[in-house]
């Protein structure tokens, strides 16, 4: 990792604490409801969703195209009080590593690469598809959360959410007077960021809104992959997501495309500012999977 | 006159009762700079903010003009959500104002009522209002890509909406709203509840004369497709409702409920600063 000295930040002050989820199981809602969800122009679908552990779909693979809604790559977990899921889902940050704790797959390393929101709120880990085998639901995984409480030195005013000193690191930041510069792929507008705007920064999603496929496929966002940084324009993430003109966010893809109204890719906030304190840069490639050196 | 089905709709009757404000534990919200505040706003009997005030400037967090009304159940919760629609008859079945009748001005969380101002000092949380629901399945027959959503003859009726040729109407709304700033509640479906405009950036709020929206007041989005839940959609257009008061919450403000929306360009708008619920159905707000 390409440690950057340039930007310092309270690393020797930031609390490292355990927080643990079982690996969650798929769910449906009950009967009798039908299974089927719709798509935006209303067509009923039945697709794997979010949960569970997900065999073929990673980080560095593509965030569109997948017979699915919104799926979470990798293991998903979860913790089964609602209190303690809140400390799972709000301490763990992009970037920490995840070992598990029981079963076959006992000792093995993972790393977190994103959050879900409003109606699943889990966790997202990345694991090598191998030793994804060994794993059974309700398996328990240890995150080494380190990152809340993260502070910039020469940016107070950047509030940095579900951000590791390990993602930061490896992120290429650099400070220009008194704005940080940050390399992303894309940059989202604030009229094509649709569920999560109203609810929680610290935790869970904000999605991409992609019924519009003309508009997605002309900014060339269906390119984007899973794993990939990218800025929220115009959205001030500082308390709950909104619009707020100059206000910034850089965020990271967690969770797959998906056909319902007002929702696309689930992307996971990580710093946020007003006044164009943050520079989004536009690169070809800024992926967790070269940042954090993930095994396939 | 746009030709309906209004001959086939069924009116069924939906009832909950008076709601009691709710905190939680320590009941703080943070504003839109961090603040945190403690504020009235969703449920209860509202004794002082009704249809066609401002929709801003109260110091209070999603105020709910009028009564919220709530069932006990949750099956029978969604029923008064999903039957009730906008300018149905309420009438109160127990307590002190049983007889009183309203109308049907909004949906939140909880399904709004407006009464007439001598009605609110009689009602007491708990209080039965029944409503006579009357509105789902209604269609306008000519142009049946336009869909309707929780809105009852009488509104459609009142609302003044011009048919322009056999693919376009023309409806009047007190203001048009950017798409840019539609917030919470895009995570839900559209039969459900509402969207906030997001009101966080003040200046534009001030810029646009948002901030002059009233509660009641119809309004128009462009490229919003609010069939099956929210999203953008070039060319696609939404009316809807304002039912409820500004937030100091970051992606909140006031609730904005659809009423009529297409996928198409097929919905024109004409700025009508008289395009309010309460002008439509009377409602009159007395001096205390």
């Amino acid at each position: 990792m390409n440690a950057n000295p340039q930007v310092a930040f309270n690393r020797d002050r930031i609390v490292t604490v355990s927080v643990m989820g079982h690996i969650a199981h798929p769910s449906f809602p009950g009967l009798p409801a039908e299974p089927y969800r719709l798509a935006a122009d209303g067509t009923p679908f039945l697709l794997p969703t979010y949960g569970g552990i997900v065999y073929n779909v990673s980080v560095g693979d593509s965030a569109f195209g997948w017979a699915a809604d919104c799926v979470h790559p990798g293991v998903s977990v979860t913790f089964p009080s609602e209190l303690g899921n809140r400390g799972l889902n709000i301490f763990a940050c992009v970037g920490n590593e995840a070992i598990v704790m029981s079963g076959e797959g006992k000792g093995a390393k993972g790393v977190v690469t994103g959050k879900s929101g409003r109606f699943s709120e889990h966790v997202i880990i990345h694991f090598p598809k191998a030793v994804r085998d060994k794993f059974a639901i309700n398996d328990k995984i240890v995150i080494r959360s380190r990152g809340v409480g993260m502070v910039i030195e020469d940016h107070p005013e950047i509030q940095c959410k579900s951000l590791s000193p390990q993602l930061f690191d490896a992120l290429e930041t650099h400070t220009v007077d008194e704005r940080l510069r940050v390399p992303v792929v894309a940059i989202i507008p604030a009229h094509l960021i649709g569920a999560g705007a109203g609810l929680t920064s610290e935790g869970g999603s904000i999605h991409m809104q992609t019924t519009d496929r003309t508009e997605i496929a002309a900014r060339k966002l269906d390119q984007l992959r899973l794993g990939d940084i990218v800025a929220l324009e115009d959205y001030d993430s500082r308390y709950q997501h909104g619009y707020l003109r100059d206000a910034t966010g850089i965020a990271v893809i967690g969770q797959t495309d998906g056909p319902r109204a007002g929702y696309g890719p689930g992307m996971t906030l990580l710093m946020t500012a007003v006044k164009r304190r943050i520079e989004p840069v536009v690169r070809n490639s800024v992926n967790l999977f070269e940042l954090l050196g993930l095994e396939a | 006159m746009l030709r309906t089905n209004a001959h086939d709709l069924v009116a069924m009757a939906v009832a909950g009762i008076v709601s009691q404000p709710t905190l939680r534990q320590p009941g703080y919200i943070p504003d839109n700079e961090g603040r945190s505040t403690i504020l009235p706003g969703m449920s209860g009997i509202v004794y002082n903010v009704r249809t066609g005030d401002p929709a801003f400037g109260w110091a209070a967090d999603h105020v709910e003009p009028g009564v919220s009304i709530a069932a006990a159940n949750e099956g029978a919760d969604f029923a008064l959500h999903y039957l009730s629609c906008m300018g149905n008859k309420a009438l109160v079945t127990s307590g002190l104002a049983t007889g009183a009748v309203g109308i049907v001005t909004g949906e939140h969380a909880r399904i709004l009522i407006d009464f007439e101002s001598d009605v609110y000092d009689k009602l007491c949380v708990g209080d039965t209002v029944q409503i006579k629901a009357e509105g789902r399945g209604l269609q306008l027959l000519d142009y049946k890509n336009i869909e309707l959503k929780k809105m009852s003859p009488l509104l459609l009726e009142a609302m003044g909406i011009e048919a322009l040729d056999s693919r376009r109407i023309r409806v009047p709304v007190a203001m048009e709203l950017p798409i840019r700033i539609m917030g919470s509640g895009a995570e839900l479906n559209s039969e459900y509840v509402d969207q906030d405009l997001m009101s966080g950036d003040r200046c534009l709020m001030r810029q646009t004369r948002i901030d002059q929206l009233r509660l009641g007041d119809l309004v128009a989005i462009n490229h919003a497709d609010h069939r099956y839940g929210r999203s953008f959609r070039t060319g696609a257009v939404s009316i809807a409702l304002c039912i409820h008061g500004d937030s100091v919450m970051t992606g909140h403000g006031p609730g904005i409920m659809t009423l009529m929306t297409c996928a198409e360009p097929c919905i024109e708008w004409v700025i009508d600063p008289a395009a309010n619920i309460g002008n439509y159905f009377g409602l009159v707000k007395q001096a205390a």
